[in-house]
């Protein structure tokens, strides 16, 4: 089953000579419960691309459809609703909230959205991510390591369509982002979750499923 | 006049309020009713409660259809999957005494005077049913493990043992080969499945001795904070990048090993395996310098 689609995606930042290209015509797709790696060198256009399929970011031209609803076709209040409920991410620099504790963070976007917690699947989540002791914590007492996971634990939480994870080991050390990527394979798997990460990092991208190259703004290689 | 102009416009706003409030009422009932049909369909408890002409009634009993008819399917694949199970034991079971028969006979063979030819007939033969053997052997493993007829029990015990032991039982094979296969020495802890990690990690060395022509074959542990990582490092062919999601799936053989022995089932297993765990196996690989086969376990 296709979960996220882009066609002929076009991103160009200002006019006329000064126009710079950042996406040139992508076209890809993405199964259910597939892990992809999209590699590229920074300008290559993939933050671009990633903001783009999240809905971040309008494209010049082109479509996204993720789950067959095509997001340029949403209004600015539904698009917000949508990404709450379709739309995991994951950052860099994780994106927690400071002042809650690590579990009212991870449940955060469903309290938002006033849907009851699947309390069985938020407990599997927390094992698998080895939160179980540090739920009543805030984010400032945790490594980074930690942080990360919760992240990742609040972008499971909601059960999306897809995680979109940006850099998602960029801040931490080698030891700790073999860790976090870990998870992120074993999670996909156990609970079908479809994730699409970007990294500048061979390495981390040899991790996935699949690996879909960018370069100045095209997809040069698809694995 | 004027009196009369504001107790009819009184009237009339008040008859909307009222029939305002009312149709919010409504709504909200049949929003309530429709959630509490949903929630007690999840909970597998719904029933039809109303019995009459009217829309709802009707509503509830096409979703009464709907729930028996998907119940109905998921008994279907209970169903199902209970003939498969039936099934594997019977190919288990039946083919266990003619397979090791024809391995027998084979071997019998073997020890006979016969001439070069009838010689090399016979080695063949008990090279193919070896590999029948082989072959039937995992596809149960895999079908009761696909199937939940077997379930792994990981428990947390030091991995130095079940290496040692891994080692041992190939270092003839690597020796044969002329390869040395070592193992670095480690005090690291993991959860993990004895019987079923060692078969795992036994498919994985088997198949680096398969493919090293020369050199080595290096066993070693990397701890994390939540996995722990075992490295299966050889000197092989290497593979490229286009196969190397591929070598994992079942049946998959390279063309260029299509001459090796062997029939493409022992990396999947692995996989299946390490997945059952909680953890997964990657490849890093070049082509003519090596390949990496890390098993991750959660720590």
């Amino acid at each position: 089953m296709r979960i996220l689609e882009a066609k002929d995606l076009k991103k160009v930042y200002g006019t006329g000579e000064y126009a710079v290209h950042a996406l040139d015509g992508v076209d890809l797709s993405i199964e259910k419960g597939e892990f992809v790696a999209i590699v590229g060198t920074s300008g290559s256009g993939k933050s671009t691309l990633l903001h783009m399929l999240g809905g971040l970011d309008l494209p010049t031209k082109g479509t996204v459809i993720v789950d067959g609803q095509e997001l340029s076709k949403l209004k600015k209040e539904e698009l917000t609703i949508f990404r709450r409920r379709k739309i995991g991410f994951v950052f860099q620099n994780y994106n927690l909230v400071p002042v809650l504790t690590v579990m009212e963070n991870i449940t955060l976007p469903i309290r938002l959205d006033g849907k009851q917690i699947d309390e069985t699947y938020l407990q599997e989540i927390i094992c698998t991510l080895g939160l179980e002791k540090k739920l009543n914590s805030l984010p400032n007492q945790l490594s980074g390591g930690q942080q990360q996971r919760v992240a990742i634990a609040r972008a499971l939480a909601a059960k999306p369509a897809i995680i979109l994870a940006d850099e998602p080991t960029g801040n931490l050390d080698s030891k700790t982002s073999q860790d976090v990527l870990s998870l992120m394979k074993v999670t996909s798997e156990r609970f079908s979750q479809t994730i699409v990460m970007i990294t500048h990092n061979e390495e981390i991208a040899q991790m996935a499923d699949r690996i879909i190259r960018i370069e100045d703004g095209k997809i040069a290689i698809r694995g | 006049m004027n009196n009369f102009g504001i107790i009819f416009g009184a009237i009339c706003l008040l008859a909307a309020i009222t029939l305002v409030l009312h149709s919010h009422k409504k709504t909200k009932k049949i929003m309530d009713t429709l959630d509490n049909m949903l929630t007690s369909a999840m909970n597998g408890n719904f029933h039809e409660s109303t019995f009459d002409e009217s829309r709802l009634s009707a509503l509830e009993t096409k979703f009464s259809h709907y729930f028996s008819s998907s119940a109905l399917s998921t008994q279907n694949i209970a169903a199902e999957k209970d003939r498969i199970k039936a099934l594997v034991g019977d190919i288990a079971h039946q083919t266990k005494t003619p397979l090791a028969n024809l391995l027998l006979y084979a071997e019998l063979l073997q020890e006979e005077p016969l001439s070069p030819e009838a010689a090399a007939y016979a080695d063949t033969l008990h090279l193919q049913a070896e590999k029948l053997h082989f072959l039937i052997d995992t596809l149960l493993k895999m079908s009761r493990l696909e199937n939940g007829m077997i379930t792994l029990s990981p428990k947390k015990s030091p991995l130095s043992p079940m290496l040692e032991q891994v080692r041992q039982q190939f270092a003839s094979k690597a020796a044969e080969k002329g390869l040395s296969l070592s193992l670095e020495q480690t005090s690291v802890s993991a959860c993990f499945d004895a019987k079923w990690t060692s078969e795992a990690l036994c498919n994985v060395v088997d198949n680096a001795i398969k493919y090293t022509e020369k050199g080595s074959i290096t066993l070693s542990v990397v701890p994390y904070e939540m996995f722990i990582r075992i490295d299966v490092a050889d000197t092989g062919t290497g593979i490229m990048e286009e196969e190397q999601a591929k070598i994992f799936s079942r049946f998959y053989r390279s063309e260029k090993n299509a001459k090796q022995d062997g029939v493409g089932i022992g990396l999947y297993l692995a996989r299946e395996i390490l997945k059952k765990e909680g953890g997964y196996i990657k490849i890093t690989s070049e082509v003519g310098k090596g390949s990496v086969f890390s098993l991750f376990l959660p720590s």
